[in-house]
């Protein structure tokens, strides 16, 4: 599914270069739920960005799918994006003062094939319900609980039926409760569906949700461990 | 993604602020609008002294039964007696004593017309050389374009127990054509029909109608009486131009008009005093000048050797003898046959220059505002796409290629732009047709002032809200999206 090899990242802020990626190679294959833990500024975020085209490697292999995306343009890596990848971010990115619904619809709006806005209407009014909000498709972000929020960004990234979905402290936010509720839904998304799944964490129980860990360290791969049973208790 | 994704796309992301839209709106209409009202006002200031300037008639040449000139262009001779002209002003002098007005008894709260116009237009100088033959002749000048036979009286006019002392212009229906500076408040001017019949219909000057029925009256359909004659009245004529309103004593607006068959016809004469005539352009006046003299001498059947029984006068030697003594004004007049030609060159250019330096006034003006305006739509849309610089990466990390952010931006932009553009063309023709109708300040809206002012504001509004967009769409989605 994902493959990288020797990939480096290096930004340069001021007059101070940061190799956030120090030579990381790995590969996730179709099914796999992932959690690549560490502690901040051990480069897992930007090794998410990479994974969802979201970014550019300085050096190194990143192929997508048997594509090798740096030689994918900007559009392609869209269309990559939009098709293959679904995103859950920390702080949920919702469009404000928009309605759940039209949240949901947003990577619709960019598809190859033009859908009418009927069936765009329909597809996420459906992928609400499938996440337990279909009451709250006109509420806006703010009228919305913070767990609320977190299934309406789920359902957006659902919305076009990707192949691997990238999760980015996608409980960062959330109350221990709600995080439960969350890592459930994913656990059943990669159990139920076979979607790929890589979250990242600092929190040992949320990585304990998934079937392999990957642990980063100042820009490289400390641990790579995967469990032979992905039963993991459910609460 | 099509157009019309990215137009619902961009009204959806329009209506999500709808304070930030009107803001925007606003301010847009705003600029666009006063850059209207501006060019308007000056536009308009620039025609109200190009009609004052015409109005006082620079394409108008006045014909006049008689001759007052004392030195021909021939030079030499002294006051010309030529026979005809001479014996007819003696017989019609003691009729003019008669007049009402030159009656030393008589109590006179405005200048007499005497006073005001000098004797040779105040009935002592007044020779029965010209007929509507003659006016019949005038029109067919090449380069002519009105022309109006007048014949004139003081007379005393009567509106139930009002009176007052007047100058009475039996016309044409040309006339309005040929006073620009006229405009009917009320009612109508006298048509062929009412010509053709002598009917007895009168329109008043401003001065007139205020003095008799006073402003709140309209005073058509009301009788009037002169000469003990009713005439009913059809209409009001005043000035046009807020800076030049009639007032007692001038020859336009304390006046009243009536068909001059009507006065023929009840005077029993056939002779006009006066044949006033336009050219269709200031330049021909010279030239047309000359042809009338030609033309009149030769239907006048007057000798090379004698001078004029007429007098053809432009505005040029109007103004020079204005306020002098009339024997002055006579041997000025008369000792400066190229005058006008002179005078009218001079007058044409200086009115010339005089337009240009106020259309660049005009211009510089229009410009400072639409660069201010254009700064404000500038800085709207500059904080909007900072601020929308998170959306812009959120619709980007969905699959959002950069040609769809600038789609969505550019259609935003755009629906701004042309909406506030709009908006602001209305506001500013409305706001100049208020100044109009509540303050009487002349204001123009041009046709080609719109399509700038519009063209400009939307150009602004287009590339200051679509550029940004670009430029964060070519960012990597993860620096848009965590762009603060």
């Amino acid at each position: 599914m994902v493959r990288i090899e020797d990939l480096t990242k290096t930004y340069l802020i001021g007059e101070v270069r940061v190799e956030a990626l120090r030579g990381v190679s790995l590969s996730i294959a179709k099914g796999d739920f992932v959690a690549v833990v560490g502690s901040s500024g051990s480069g897992k975020s930007t090794l998410m960005h990479i994974l969802g085209c979201l970014d550019r490697p300085t050096s190194g292999k990143f192929y997508f799918a048997g594509r090798d995306v740096s030689e994918l343009s900007a559009d392609d890596q869209a269309l990559i994006r939009n098709e293959q990848i679904g995103f859950v971010f920390q702080s949920f990115n919702l469009l404000p003062r928009t309605p759940a619904v039209e949240n949901v619809e947003l990577p619709l709006l960019y598809t190859k094939q033009r859908l009418s806005r009927a069936e765009r209407r329909s597809r996420a009014v459906a992928a609400l319900e499938q996440v337990g909000l279909s009451d709250r498709a006109d509420h806006q972000p703010n009228q919305l609980s913070g767990g609320q929020q977190q299934r309406v960004a789920i359902a957006r990234a659902l919305m076009n039926e990707p192949d691997i979905l990238l999760a980015d402290e996608p409980t960062g936010n959330l109350d221990s409760r709600t995080s439960v509720d969350i890592m459930e839904t994913f656990q059943a998304l990669n159990a139920e569906r076979g979607i790929t799944i890589v979250i990242i964490t600092h929190e040992r129980v949320i990585a304990e949700y998934a079937s392999r860990v990957i642990e980063l360290a100042d820009g490289q791969i400390l641990s790579d461990s995967s469990r032979q049973t992905a039963e993991v208790p459910m609460s | 993604m099509t157009e019309p994704v990215a137009l619902e796309i961009a009204v959806q992301a329009l209506r999500r602020y709808p304070l930030r839209t009107a803001l925007a709106l606003v301010g847009l209409a705003i600029g666009v609008g006063a850059v209207l009202v501006t060019i308007a006002l000056g536009t308009g200031a620039q025609s109200a002294i190009r009609d004052q300037v015409r109005a006082a008639g620079l394409n108008v040449i006045l014909v006049k039964a008689g001759n007052y000139r004392t030195k021909g262009e021939g030079g030499g001779d002294p006051v010309a007696p030529h026979g005809f002209l001479h014996d007819l002003r003696e017989l019609i002098a003691p009729t003019a004593h008669a007049h009402p007005e030159n009656d030393p008894m008589e109590k006179h709260d405005h200048p007499t017309a005497a006073e005001r116009l000098g004797d040779s237009e105040a009935g002592l100088g007044g020779a029965a050389t010209l007929t509507q033959e003659d006016a019949d002749a005038i029109a067919r000048i090449p380069g002519v374009a009105n022309v109006a036979s007048g014949v004139h009286e003081n007379i005393k006019i009567f509106a139930g127990d009002q009176r007052w002392f007047t100058r009475l212009h039996g016309t044409d229906v040309d006339l309005p054509l040929v006073r620009r500076a006229h405009t009917l408040v009320t009612g109508r001017f006298f048509n062929e029909r009412e010509l053709d019949r002598a009917e007895r219909v009168a329109v008043l000057g401003s001065v007139v109608r205020q003095k008799l029925f006073g402003d709140d009256v309209d005073p058509v359909g009301e009788e009037v009486t002169l000469w003990s004659q009713t005439f009913r009245v059809i209409g009001v004529t005043a000035s046009t131009n807020w800076m030049t309103p009639g007032s007692p004593g001038d020859d336009e607006f304390d006046a009243v008009y009536v068909p001059f068959t009507t006065i023929h016809a009840m005077l029993n004469v056939t002779n006009l005093n006066t044949i006033t005539v336009t050219t269709e352009s200031s330049g021909a006046v010279t030239e047309v000048r000359s042809a009338i003299s030609d033309v009149l001498r030769q239907r006048h059947a007057i000798p090379d050797t004698a001078p004029d029984d007429f007098t053809v006068s432009t505005q040029a030697t109007e103004i020079l003898a204005k306020g002098l003594h009339p024997n002055v004004a006579r041997v000025l007049v008369g000792n400066l046959p190229n005058l006008e030609k002179v005078t009218l060159q001079e007058l044409s250019t200086t009115l010339e220059r005089a337009g240009r330096t106020m259309k660049a006034l005009l211009a510089a003006i229009a410009a400072v505002s639409l660069v201010v305006g254009g700064i404000g739509i500038t800085n709207i849309m500059l904080l909007s796409v900072t601020e929308r610089t998170r959306e812009i990466g959120l619709r980007m990390s969905v699959g959002a290629r950069g040609k769809d952010v600038s789609a969505q931006f550019f259609v935003e932009a755009l629906t701004l732009a042309l909406t506030g553009g709009i908006v602001g063309v209305v506001l500013g023709v409305a706001v100049s047709a208020i100044l109009t109708a509540a303050f009487g300040w002349s204001t123009e809206v041009s046709f080609g002032a719109i399509v700038a002012a519009f063209a400009v504001a939307v150009a602004i509004g287009v590339v200051s809200g679509f550029l940004p967009a670009r430029r964060a769409a070519a960012l990597n989605p993860i620096d848009a999206l965590r762009y603060e």
